[in-house]
């Protein structure tokens, strides 16, 4: 009886699974397929062609020419791959560096206003980029880094979700840990330094790669702040490809999630820890 | 998963990110075309010809000689130089000898031959002058008989109105009456006179159509039937009087007189004599002049002969007034001129008339020779045409001749009448035995007159028939050219054998004309000669030129006149020459360039040059060089320019196309119509690879 709700629960777990994972198996069987074969899979779909779309999970004529062609004669991916390595790794370091000590402050010191401020971070991390856009944007101007990477960086080092991740994880540590460590002497930014971030390791990891994805997948600010095409990152390349190199488009699809894939599974436990801990403040 | 692996395959894919990143910008980088700028330029087209050619002869000589004459020896080959004078060849003495012995056999046999045809001709002219003679005899004698039929029958009619006057003078008759009768009487006369006049008349015109007829015929039959100028002109009535004229005058002018025609008879041997002394056929001054000397009244005498003679030669017109008052005299008058020419010519031993005959022949084969029309002979169907067209320009005037007639005879007539009504009723009036007489006398008289009148017109046809019939008999036989074309092919075989003497007094050597190089040999040794060249040479003393081919695109900047410099096989450059043709080759494409050379020039006959000529346009504010002009498929020229574009890959140069007109162009440049190009664009005129609108490309410094 046992082992059939097991099976029972297997299954239909299984099929949410399936359903969930399609895109995935969809982008990967496509980055085999050749051209010809795509379009007449969503032709229908995308080039005004009769008939309806239609999908093959295992290619028909599988063939890796795209990747060659990605990976041989595509410099422009490799450009773009740079730069949003890039743009990511500087946010997401960014992001740490001054998303932390905030947010051991917030979670640890109560100063005058603190509630206020609180609130503030709060009402940021749910604005939108769009109403943000326009002050960034004149701000940027005025700094005279539009154009430049610095005009994507530095928004979003100064991200307000990273400081709330992180501000949750650091209000956990107990008090009594810390006042036994002001009792041998530490000072406060000993604390800091030797209790806070250790103890709070796995909500600065998952706001890292938390930041890290959104960074790797960030397309209105570089749209709105790089004019200059190459400084664009890879999510931009997408955007550029059409139904005629659907193939392409496919397998540089495929190759834009490998890094997001490597960096969620090497902080998957904490990642998991730092969503529950914003859902639980949710 | 452990955490060391992972940080393995990021790190592994991170080193293959970066690999593939320089691999694919080293495939990247080899595939762009470096190429070379420049700017449009302000420059002078200029157009160099160029073309390869040689240098030929002006002018070839042939040498030729005698043929069927064996050649012993031949002294020069083909390529050599010779000077004036050299010796070509040579040949066969005994052969050559042979035949110079042949056709002086040949000649003499010739000339037997044209002997034979000379007193052939001889006997015909006589045969000729013995028919003339006969047709005038005749003609005297008819006319003289029916002369004397008339001369009876005016008696008989004299005779009659005496009686009848000599019976009325007995009656006395009242002078009114008679007065009355006279008159009426004279009337009648007058109108029968009228009557033979008009008769003759008709019998004039019938006999001038048949002679128009013949005359016709006769030139249409010796000069094809092509009708020049003169047979139309003689077949027109409106000529044909006046010449009828001519060959009147001088007989008007003597009057009825013998004496005039005696001395015109004299003339006419001495004229002939004349004018076959100076053996120029037709001397017009000379003629004139004995003429003038003789008798100046007569002033047309030569002419007259030759009408006589040769009625071909009548070319004059004189005085048509005098036509139609003597017109009815005209043909007797005529006929006399003709027999005492005829005469003259017998009793001038037939040498005058027999020279005079071959004159007239000379001068009609002249005229056709001077036509320069070949004589075919009319047909049948033709000669037919020329006559009904003479006769139907005749018929007006022949139709008018009878009405004529017809009116004077009904007008005669009906004089007869009124006569004989008024003697019938004088005669009622009168006693009737006396009467009677009269009436019978009366009748006499009026037969006597109906005698007189049909003797009358007898008479005038015995003379237009006995003058016809002279008239054909003077129409001379049809030209023999027997004798002319044996005395042709005599001079001909003649000038064949001086030939032959002139070879041999040289020995039968044969030298060359002129300095020159010999390009054919056609004889060969111990072979007979032909005769067509024997032998081709290049004839040096007339210069040399030199030709060249060009395409059509080069002919375009090629002229007549432009100054030419050629180069020889030694790089030795000949300037200040000129181009001196420019013609298009017939069978294929292209043009023929020649040029003049100087006499003293350096070039060999034969020997190879490059030709240049240089040609400058106007000067273009954008060139660009060829090298930077592409034409696609629709024949539309372009220019590619290079463009920096922003990519994910920085910025980077492309080549862009930019459409032009072309003003002009040679073999280094291209003048571009303003206004597309800047002066200060730089424009793609180079580049490693094949570039097209679009391909990147890198400058190169």
């Amino acid at each position: 009886m046992k082992r059939l709700k097991t099976t029972l629960r297997f299954a239909v777990l299984s099929v949410l699974a399936a359903v969930i994972c399609f895109p995935i198996l969809f982008a990967v069987s496509g980055a085999f397929m050749q051209q010809w074969e795509l379009e007449e899979n969503l032709g229908p779909v995308l080039a005004q062609t009769e008939g309806m779309a239609s999908w093959n999970l295992i290619p028909r004529a599988p063939s890796l020419a795209s990747l060659v062609e990605l990976l041989m004669d595509t410099p422009q991916f490799f450009v773009m791959f740079w730069n949003s390595l890039k743009l990511a790794c500087c946010i997401v370091g960014g992001q740490l560096l001054m998303g932390m000590p905030a947010a051991w402050s917030l979670a640890r010191f109560r100063f005058p206003g603190s509630r206020a401020v609180s609130m503030i971070y709060l009402v940021l991390m749910l604005m939108p980029f769009q109403v943000l856009m326009f002050p960034e944007y004149l701000v940027l101007d005025q700094m005279g880094i539009l154009d430049t990477h610095g005009a994507v960086i530095l928004p979003a080092v100064f991200s307000t979700f990273p400081v709330f991740i992180m501000q949750r994880f650091f209000a956990g540590i107990p008090e009594e840990i810390l006042e036994a460590a002001r009792i041998d002497g530490a000072g406060e930014l000993r604390l800091f330094l030797h209790i806070g971030l250790p103890l709070g390791a796995s909500g600065t990891v998952s706001a890292g790669i938390l930041g890290f994805l959104e960074a790797w997948n960030m397309i209105e600010q570089p749209m709105t702040f790089l004019k200059t095409k190459s400084l664009w990152p890879l999510s931009l390349f997408l955007p550029q490809i059409t139904v005629k190199d659907a193939a392409f488009g496919f397998t540089a699809a495929l190759m834009m999630l490998v890094p997001a894939v490597l960096v969620f599974l090497s902080g998957q436990e904490y990642l998991e820890q730092g969503i529950a801990a914003a859902a639980l403040k949710g | 998963m452990k955490k060391g692996k992972l940080a393995k395959i990021t790190a592994l894919f991170l080193a293959l990110m970066l690999c593939f990143t320089i691999l694919s910008r080293a495939a990247d980088q080899a595939g762009v075309a470096v190429v070379s700028t420049n700017r449009p330029s302000n420059m002078v087209i200029t157009h160099q010809v160029r073309a390869s050619g040689k240098v030929v002869q002006n002018q070839e000589t042939a040498v030729v000689t005698e043929p069927d004459q064996r050649v012993t020896a031949i002294y020069v080959n083909e390529g050599e130089r010779v000077e004036e004078g050299d010796l070509l060849f040579e040949i066969d003495m005994t052969l050559l000898e042979e035949a110079i012995l042949k056709q002086k056999q040949e000649l003499e046999k010739q000339e037997l031959q044209i002997k034979d045809a000379k007193s052939q001709e001889d006997v015909n002219a006589m045969q000729k002058a013995n028919e003339q003679a006969s047709a005038a005899e005749q003609y005297s004698l008819s006319t003289q008989r029916a002369g004397v039929g008339l001369q009876r029958a005016r008696e008989d009619l004299a005779e009659a109105k005496k009686a009848l006057e000599d019976f009325r003078k007995q009656k006395k008759e009242p002078q009114e009456d008679s007065a009355v009768e006279a008159a009426l009487q004279a009337d009648f006369e007058e109108k029968s006179e009228a009557y033979i006049q008009a008769e003759q008349d008709l019998s004039t015109v019938e006999w001038q159509i048949e002679y128009a007829v013949n005359e016709a015929l006769q030139a249409a039959r010796s000069q094809g039937i092509l009708p020049n100028t003169a047979t139309k002109t003689r077949s027109s009535p409106e000529s044909e009087v006046p010449e009828l004229i001519l060959e009147e005058d001088p007989a008007l002018l003597g009057g009825e007189t013998q004496e005039p025609q005696t001395s015109q008879s004299l003339q006419t041997t001495q004229e002939s004599q004349t004018i076959q002394e100076p053996q120029t056929t037709q001397e017009p001054q000379t003629t004139q002049s004995t003429q003038t000397i003789e008798e100046p009244q007569t002033s047309q005498n030569p002419q007259i002969i030759q009408d006589s003679q040769n009625t071909q030669n009548i070319q004059d017109t004189e005085n048509p007034q005098t036509l139609p008052e003597e017109e009815g005299d005209l043909i007797i008058e005529e006929i006399e001129i003709q027999e005492i020419g005829i005469e003259e010519s017998e009793t001038a031993e037939n040498e005058p008339s027999e020279e005079e005959q071959n004159q007239g022949e000379e001068v009609q084969t002249e005229e056709e020779s001077s036509s320069g029309e070949a004589a075919a002979a009319p047909t049948q169907a033709e000669l037919d045409e020329i006559e009904a067209s003479v006769r139907e320009s005749w018929q007006s005037r022949l139709d008018e001749a009878k009405k004529k007639a017809e009116e004077a005879l009904s007008q005669k007539e009906a004089a007869q009448a009124a006569l004989a009504q008024y003697q019938q009723e004088r005669l009622e009036a009168a006693g009737d035995e006396a009467a009677a007489e009269e009436k019978q006398l009366i009748a006499q008289v009026q037969a006597a007159q109906d005698a007189y009148e049909d003797a009358a017109i007898a008479a005038n046809e015995a003379e237009v028939t006995g003058s016809r019939n002279v008239q054909q008999a003077g129409i001379p036989n049809a030209s023999s050219s027997a004798a002319r074309t044996n005395e042709l092919t005599y001079q001909q075989m003649e000038l064949a054998l001086l030939k032959l003497e002139a070879l041999k007094e040289v020995r039968g050597k044969i030298y060359a004309p002129s300095p020159g190089l010999i390009t054919e040999i056609a004889v060969t040794t111990g072979q007979k000669t032909t005769d067509t060249t024997a032998i081709l040479m290049a004839d040096l003393s007339k210069g040399c030129r030199f030709t060249a081919r060009i395409t059509q695109e080069q002919e375009k900047y090629v002229a007549r006149n432009d100054e030419v410099t050629l180069t020889d096989d030694s790089g030795k450059e000949m300037e200040g020459l000129t181009v001196d043709s420019v013609t298009a080759l017939e069978e294929e494409e292209g043009y023929l360039v020649t040029v003049q050379l100087p006499q003293d020039t350096e070039l060999e006959m034969g020997e190879g040059a490059l030709m240049t000529v240089t040609k400058s346009s106007a000067a273009y504010p954008v060139c660009v060089p060829l090298g930077a002009l592409h034409v696609d498929e629709r024949q539309q020229e372009y220019v590619l320019v290079p463009e920096e574009y922003d990519t994910v890959l920085g910025t980077q140069t492309r080549a862009r196309r930019v459409d032009v007109t072309v003003l002009e162009k040679n073999e280094m440049y291209a003048a571009l119509q303003e206004g597309i190009i800047s002066l200060s664009q730089e424009v793609i005129v180079s580049s490693d690879k094949a570039v097209e609108n679009g391909s990147r490309v890198r400058v190169e410094e």
